[in-house]
């Protein structure tokens, strides 16, 4: 009231949640993983920066990418990657992938009834030294795919994903049939399209674009050695290798 | 000796001037009262083998239960007091079911015996508002034997909370002669079925009584078909095999 | 639930070398209930025009006869046929007509339109449901799963496709994008649009 006093009740709210738009992607080879997320960060209509990474390397092995409410993503990474070296001090090994994968349902349903807001995909190599991808919803269910997408442009790419990666509704050649695992070559041009026309009808997907490759032990670079803006990660030559690719995405 | 020792040995937690805690060591000495218990580690998987003091012809001997279960990779045999062991194996046995719930992985042998010492130390006097803890400490040794991504492994604890890795140990009253056989016999090419003789060979040595298919027992753990104690049958027909 | 998403259904049009694509799916719906599996929502308009009505099944109807009527008196006082240009200024102004009271239909328009040179150049435009046209070089998309066929498009169209390789395009944009949405599917119909012919085809898709 005017003069200071409190006649009615009066109700505030604080909205512990927002969205932050962009778009990841995983894809599973048969002796490599890529996992791909743009770069742009928004609020709205407005963009907050052009330039805050959703893909995270974990271990030489495994890389993970989340996507939605940025504040909860970062700190949910944070987390896991705290978890995994407390397991690297009480188990002597890095944790495996599917070890990961359990680890993150498990953290995302502790948080059952105050969810983390994100959408994570993991990729990475199986202890066979396959490629793999997991995907889960907010609260931690979980399943092991060939490949996702997630985020604002999920229902853009999802369905090419299904097409190009799947071959869904695509018949194969008379007394042949579709590969079960793309090569390297292919899957990268199939995420850099993915991206690009995500960009092109997607408001809050573009600026940047970084595409991690983890590669199994022993498997050579062949596929993007001769690329511009490669980068290793790995902390060794040796076992598997994580690499990332940096490109530019429109930024309009 | 004593008169030293008189003021330092109730408290728990408590080191004495020369830096021991009393209590601990007594409770080292306990499991030299146990019964004598054996762990052979070969390439193809790890034996455990108790002697089971049957003190009465009435006793039913079935239900001496020395060697225990820790997960399906994991077992477990015991020499000292056998209830505190329960209570560790339990734990074992959540710290392993736990591990496979959050990690979808069979938790190592190391591991696994890690968190057994770690409860080992875990005795004193309690605060008011605490959760009761236990009091003193464990007066028993155990060999968790188990299998995992590093092969077949054996451990040895101690009421220190110490571990330390064996290829082949013997605990309890006939360890001393018990651990000088197996460190004669042993050796890194030893099959199972070696194992499970020399086992029965080493506990033969030590016992008063004539050993038989009722006053031992006999787990293994291997990879494929992970823990099994292995039953009278089986048992009969490996003493039968002995050599005399 | 918007009225808009109240029976599904999906349209798409494409455009390529001398030659446009038209293609919808055949389902009918109550929100999750399925009804019909051959449910038309392109309709001819003249030989080389067509238009597709996605949205409101009553209002598909509605505006089916509505265009019909204005059609035949467009071609009765002028005595010729329409053209897609101008057809879909018809479209927008009959659309607008209801500007507060709308049709709950996305119209999508398709068709070779007559050159001054007496040739035929390929024409496709979309409007919103109070007729904000859009007149798009490559593709248009309306329904319940536009957002899934644009991003499937916009991976696969390219320009100058002939008119076998741009049936082959609309169809694997289609088919993938309303598999992937619980109110398209169920089958699914292509026309494909050159100065001289149409041919319509069926498309057997996923029946779940």
């Amino acid at each position: 009231m005017p003069d200071g006093s409190f006649a009615h009740p009066q109700e505030r709210q604080f909205n512990p949640y927002s969205e932050n738009g962009g778009t990841i992607l995983a894809i599973a080879g048969a002796d490599f993983t890529v996992v791909a997320g743009d770069t742009r960060q928004s609020e709205g209509y407005s963009i907050q920066t052009r330039y805050a990474p959703k893909v995270f390397k974990l271990t030489d092995r495994a890389v993970l990418a989340v996507n939605g409410f940025a504040a909860d993503g970062n700190m949910f990474v944070k987390k896991v990657k705290q978890r995994l070296e407390w397991y690297r001090h009480a188990h002597a090994k890095d944790m495996p992938l599917r070890a990961i994968a359990r680890l993150i349902q498990t953290m995302l349903y502790a948080q059952r009834f105050f969810p983390y807001y994100v959408y994570n995909i993991l990729g990475g190599i199986e202890e066979d030294g396959s490629g793999a991808v997991y995907s889960f919803d907010p609260v931690g269910s979980y399943e092991r795919e060939a490949c996702r997408a997630a985020g604002a442009a999920q229902a853009l790419v999802q369905p090419f994903l299904d097409n190009q990666i799947y071959f869904k509704n695509q018949q194969p050649p008379a007394g042949s049939s579709h590969p079960v695992h793309l090569p390297l070559p292919d899957v990268l041009s199939i995420v850099i399209d993915s991206f690009t026309g995500a960009t092109e009808r997607h408001i809050e997907v573009g600026d940047g674009l970084e595409i991690f490759v983890i590669l199994a032990k022993g498997r050579s670079t062949q596929g993007f050695d001769g690329r511009s803006g490669v980068q290793e990660l790995s902390t060794t030559p040796e076992g598997d290798r994580v690499f990332v690719i940096r490109r530019e995405l429109k930024k309009d | 000796m004593f008169l030293t020792r008189s003021e330092y040995d109730r408290g728990v937690n408590t080191f004495s001037p020369e830096g021991r805690l009393f209590q601990v060591e007594y409770a080292i000495e306990a499991i030299k009262l146990g019964s004598t218990t054996v762990g052979v580690c070969t390439k193809e998987g790890v034996v455990l083998g108790v002697e089971k003091r049957v003190q009465s012809p009435l006793l039913v001997s079935s239900s001496i239960e020395k060697i225990m279960e820790i997960d399906r990779h994991l077992g477990c045999a015991m020499s000292g007091l056998i209830a505190d062991a329960r209570t560790m194996v339990d734990h074992a046995r959540v710290t392993s079911q736990n591990h496979a719930f959050i990690y979808d992985e069979r938790i190592k042998v190391e591991s696994a015996t890690q968190a057994v010492c770690d409860l080992a130390l875990r005795f004193g006097e309690s605060v008011h508002d605490e959760e009761a803890m236990m009091s003193r400490p464990f007066g028993v040794a155990l060999l968790i034997a188990g299998v995992d991504e590093n092969g077949p492994q054996l451990y040895h604890t101690d009421p220190s909370g110490t571990s330390v890795r064996y290829e082949a140990k013997a605990v309890g009253s006939g360890s001393e002669a018990a651990q000088s056989e197996l460190q004669d016999k042993w050796h890194k090419q030893m099959t199972l079925k070696e194992a499970h003789i020399l086992t029965l060979r080493v506990l033969k040595q030590v016992m008063e009584e004539k050993l038989d298919q009722h006053n031992v027992q006999l787990a293994q753990v291997t990879s494929d078909k992970g823990f099994e104690i292995l039953d009278e049958v089986r048992l009969k027909a490996l003493i039968d095999e002995m050599p005399v | 639930m918007s009225i808009m998403q109240y029976n599904g259904g999906s349209v798409i049009a494409m455009v390529g070398k001398d030659c446009v694509a038209i293609a919808s799916d055949l389902r009918l719906g109550v929100q999750s209930l399925s009804i019909a599996t051959n449910f038309q929502k392109i309709f001819p308009v003249t030989d080389r025009l067509y238009l597709g009505l996605p949205g409101l099944a009553s209002d598909v109807a509605t505006l089916h006869e509505r265009f019909r009527l204005l059609t035949n008196m467009y071609t009765i006082k002028e005595e010729r046929e329409i053209e897609p240009e101008t057809f879909a200024q018809l479209v927008s102004s009959t659309l607008y007509e209801k500007r507060f009271g709308p049709y709950f239909i996305e119209p999508v328009v398709a068709g070779m339109q007559k050159t001054p040179s007496g040739g035929y150049k390929p024409f496709i435009a979309a409007t919103d449901l109070i007729g904000c046209l859009n007149f798009a070089k490559d593709f248009v998309v309306a329904g319940t799963a536009s957002e899934k066929l644009f991003g499937v498009a916009e991976g696969l169209w390219e320009p100058d496709l002939e008119a076998e390789d741009l049936f082959e395009t609309i169809s694997q944009t289609l088919l993938n994008a309303v598999d992937r949405d619980a109110f398209s599917g169920w089958g699914a119909v292509v026309h494909v649009i050159t100065k001289d012919k149409v041919v319509t085809r069926k498309l057997k898709g996923r029946m779940d």
